[in-house]
């Protein structure tokens, strides 16, 4: 499944080149703006990171500094009641003068307090403001304030929040307090005496303190709480929540940190503890900061970098397309240009583009020229080379048969043969007439025949009539081409090795025939023919020994034909021992004209297709 | 398969193009915020103080889920007829979910049963009725029985078992309400042969007749007060010393009941976990809006037996703590 999907991907992958630039281009750009993006996600999250741990801090150090005022001015309430009223006066005075001042502080902070107390060492209330019935027995000496206060009278003790259990409220509500406890001196009826001053300040003023830092947080997670020294829990917004184990805090472990930021694992979340100490009460203020609402904060900007790298990245493949359509376009034009001349076209090779490029096309321009200079001087050169074997073939039979008509023309004077003579020369003029044809190769087929009989009667006197020769021809062949000198060959072999040695009554038949798009010329002797093995061996074994005749043998003819009209073309030998060879020559019916003899005459790889399509046109 | 220049292009350009849309998309949704579910609870008497902590729960866990939560305002007393149409209004007003305290009645259960197709119920109160038919519907709320029982054990506590010859009398708010009958019953099988009798029973909240006058019954050893209503109602009349000096046990969840504990009035106090109730139910409730593979579920609550001498306990603070809210 795997190697089938790379395989399907491997067949994916752009094979032109504007693609590979392109895709190149893209993949190049996508990757450094993938680095960019997540450098600056990065360099983002950290300055965010930064200025919220700032901002937390911040708010914090303000949390703080107006807790630390707010027990700061509890504690200056202590320092009144019990230096401007409690050390001044007598419990048991006239005038009353202590529960007079204490009326006056409670009342001008009556919105921070909810009582002021004075109880001896006993637990026995001594004063209270404001003025209400205590509790029966509220065992105030167990009461943790006041055993604190005792435990070390020279301090000034703030406890953890509690429910205030002393006085009996009408209104039958229990109240939270944070109770500031110290002891002091007082004097009752003239008796010095000491007790302990208690000043529960309400705990709402600060849990309002920390539930307006903790309000505009809820959505993002973050939140703050406040503990004593030992982690005990005085302020959490899901207090309940912890107290019945539906959440957990890892106060303890904070109220041990000093003053600063920390990063913890809890509840296997990452989170950031800063924590603050509030002065006078070993208070601890944490704010937490989880993991999650840092990735909170920067979903916008997540968002907001893709987006300009989806968008970059879309303007970026726009120009990629462009560069590389600008890049390639030459090249490719020059590959159409080039392709075109490899159909079989010939176009103009382009030139254009860059420099590099223009050179390029200048450059195989050049090599086509002279790849089809250097074509034109082989065909030239071939054509030459065929033109003088043609004629040395040509040239070959002249000699021999020249020799044997003279010599014929001799015997024939000698023996005062002069009609003979006067016949035989006259034959041998138009046998000479044809041969040389003003140089032409390609001859009427009438001329040929007329050249065979010729040559026959110039034989037939040499040979004194040993043989009768037969015409048998078609006069609808006589315009049509034929290679010159091809069925003298044929003749002169049916006379040396198929008649010569008859006595009278041997004989050739020549016949000439058109076979559909065909011309057939034949000669067919009854001589003595030859096995089939033989008659293979005539068209194929030119080293074979001639036992008569000029030495031109069928291979030449067939050779000469095939040179002008074709392989498809040439000789045919049929030949039965004791019976007679039959040797058929046949060439494509081509009419004569100057035109086609010309283009004949250039040889078959060149103007067979001509004279076919000139064929094709006249049809 | 070739890829040619042009199709290359095309291919890259729409997919880019699609992914600017979708997410486009997701910052439009993100920006323009999903609204948050908003449950209603329709509770008798909303603002009495018997419900400050089951409020604070509500409140506490309407914070952690992220929901908006409206307690609908009704009278002392709904009827179903009430109640039903309350659950109709809010359904049509849109609210996602209900939280609900249900009207004792014979059609309770299969009216509460018809409307809970349309919007999800939660009740914190069961309204079983007295046949045994349930309502399949969630409910959150302690084990009545269970308490009726607890408390039935305390007196017994204090007696050291021997409660024989004392004569009772039991106060409710509602004689028919399902969570008074379970309490009582849970009462009375413990106190069966222990030689104890019942002499009155008390309706509070109904018709203010002699008969159901508290201060008009006889001379009784003890007075149980099966809930917070009746325990205040209870306490109140030991303060006037109305109740011809009888001992109160009872069960309640307002700081007047606390501080009828804290006064002597009351000799015990069982205080259902309020707080939970009003945390869980709603909880509950919104996990159900917000995930669609979570089935709502009810919950039975504990309960605290509160003494006048550890009145003042840590955890006792708490519950004090969540009643004052």
């Amino acid at each position: 499944m795997k190697i089938k999907f790379w395989e399907y991907m491997g067949r994916l992958k752009p094979k032109g080149m504007q693609s590979t630039v392109m895709l190149a281009f893209s993949l190049i750009s996508v990757s450094i703006m993938l680095v960019l993006g997540v450098v600056m996600y990065m360099k983002f999250s950290a300055l965010s990171q930064r200025e919220m741990i700032q901002d937390t801090e911040t708010l914090m150090e303000q949390t703080r500094e107006r807790l630390e005022e707010y027990l700061i001015a509890m504690r200056q309430i202590s320092d009144t009641v019990y230096y401007n009223v409690i050390k001044e006066n007598d419990l048991s005075s006239q005038d009353n003068k202590i529960q007079q001042g204490m009326n006056i502080i409670y009342e001008a902070n009556r919105s921070h307090l909810r009582s002021i107390a004075i109880y001896n060492d006993y637990g026995s209330l001594m004063a209270a403001e404001p003025v209400a019935s205590q509790k029966e027995d509220p065992d105030v000496i167990h009461q943790s304030w006041f055993e604190k206060a005792m435990e070390a009278i020279e301090n000034t003790h703030f406890s953890t929040p509690h429910i205030q259990n002393l006085f009996d409220d009408a209104i039958r509500r229990y109240y939270w307090v944070i109770s500031l406890s110290r002891v002091v001196d007082f004097t009752d009826r003239g008796t010095p005496m000491s007790g302990v001053l208690l000043v529960d300040m309400d705990f709402s003023g600060v849990s309002r303190m920390l539930r307006r830092i903790n309000s505009n947080t809820s959505d993002t997670g973050q939140y703050y709480y406040l503990c004593d020294s030992n982690g005990e829990i005085i302020y959490h917004k899901k207090q309940m929540q912890i107290s019945n184990g539906s959440f957990h805090e890892n106060n303890i472990a904070a109220a041990a940190y000093k003053d600063g930021v920390y990063g913890e694992k809890f509840g296997g979340e990452h989170r950031k503890l800063i924590i603050k100490t509030v002065s006078y009460t070993g208070w601890k203020l944490v704010g937490v900061i989880p993991e999650s609402t840092f990735t909170q904060g920067m979903f916008d900007i997540r968002y907001f970098i893709i987006m300009i790298i989806l968008l970059m990245a879309m303007m970026l493949a726009v120009i990629n397309r462009v560069v590389s359509v600008k890049i390639s376009s030459p090249i490719l034009k020059l590959n159409d240009s080039v392709r075109e001349y490899e159909a079989g076209e010939k176009p103009e090779i382009y030139i254009g583009g860059s420099q590099e490029i223009r050179h390029l096309g200048h450059s195989i321009q050049r090599s086509y020229e002279q790849i089809d200079r250097l074509m034109q001087e082989i065909v030239k050169e071939q054509n030459e080379r065929r033109k003088s074997e043609l004629d040395a073939l040509q040239s070959q039979i002249n000699p021999h048969f020249l020799y044997n008509a003279l010599d014929s023309i001799t015997w024939m004077v000698e023996g005062e043969r002069n009609d003979d003579a006067v016949f035989m020369i006259s034959e041998l003029a138009k046998l000479f007439r044809i041969s040389l044809s003003r140089g032409q190769t390609v001859i009427r087929v009438q001329d040929e025949l007329q050249h065979a009989k010729s040559y026959m009667n110039i034989q037939k006197i040499r040979y004194k009539n040993a043989f009768t020769v037969i015409f048998d021809v078609d006069p609808a062949v006589y315009t049509y081409c034929s290679v010159k000198l091809v069925l003298q060959p044929l003749l002169e072999n049916a006379i040396s090795y198929g008649v010569s040695s008859m006595d009278d009554s041997g004989e050739i038949r020549v016949e000439a025939q058109k076979q559909g798009e065909r011309i057939i010329l034949s000669v067919a002797d009854n001589g003595l023919g030859m096995s089939e093995e033989e008659a293979e061996l005539v068209l194929t074994d030119s080293d074979r020994i001639h036992k008569h005749g000029s030495g031109v043998g069928l291979i030449n003819v067939n050779n000469r034909i095939q040179m002008l009209f074709g392989k498809e073309y040439g000789l045919v030998v049929e030949s039965e021992p004791d019976e007679g060879t039959t040797v058929s020559i046949c060439i494509p019916a081509v009419p004569y004209t100057d035109e086609n003899r010309r283009i004949l005459e250039k040889g078959h790889m060149f103007g067979a297709d001509a004279i076919n399509n000139r064929e094709k046109q006249d049809k | 398969m070739m890829l040619n220049s042009k199709g290359l292009f095309i291919i890259i350009e729409f997919a880019l193009a699609s992914m600017i849309i979708v997410l486009a998309f997701i910052m439009v949704r993100e920006q323009s915020g999903k609204d948050r579910p908003r449950i209603s609870v329709i509770i008798p008497d909303p603002d009495a103080s018997r419900w400050s902590a089951f409020r604070y729960g509500l409140k506490m866990a309407a914070e952690d889920q992220g929901v908006e939560v409206f307690v609908v305002s009704t009278g002392d007393i709904l009827t179903l007829e009430e109640e039903i149409n309350m659950i109709r209004n809010e359904a049509d007003n849109g609210v996602d979910a209900l939280i609900l305290q249900p009207v004792p009645g014979e059609d309770a259960v299969r009216k509460l049963k018809e409307a809970s197709k349309k919007i999800p119920i939660m009740l914190v109160g069961d309204p079983a009725s007295e046949d045994g038919e349930k309502s399949q519907i969630p409910v959150t709320c302690p084990d009545d029985y269970h308490m009726g029982k607890a408390l039935a054990e305390e007196v017994l506590r204090d007696f050291n078992g021997n409660v024989k010859g004392k004569a009772l009398g039991i106060v409710a708010q509602n004689e028919d309400s399902v969570e008074t009958v379970r309490r009582k019953k849970g009462f009375e099988d413990v106190m069966k042969g222990k030689g104890a009798r019942i002499s009155w029973n008390v309706c509070v909240s109904c018709e203010e007749t002699d008969h159901n006058l508290l201060e008009n019954q006889s001379k009784t050893d003890l007075v149980i007060a099966l809930d917070d209503v009746s325990l205040t109602r209870a306490g109140e009349c030991v303060m006037a010393k109305d109740l011809h000096g009888a001992l109160v046990y009872g069960i309640g969840n307002s700081t007047e009941a606390v501080y009828y504990l804290d006064t002597g009035m009351v000799k015990c106090l069982l205080v259902p976990d309020e707080f939970d109730r009003g945390y869980q139910s709603l909880t509950e409730s919104a996990k159900n809006l917000g995930l669609y593979s979570h089935s709502m579920k009810g919950k039975i609550l504990s309960f605290t037996v509160l003494r006048r001498k550890e009145l003042f306990t840590k955890k006792n603070q708490e519950i004090i703590l969540t009643m004052s809210q």
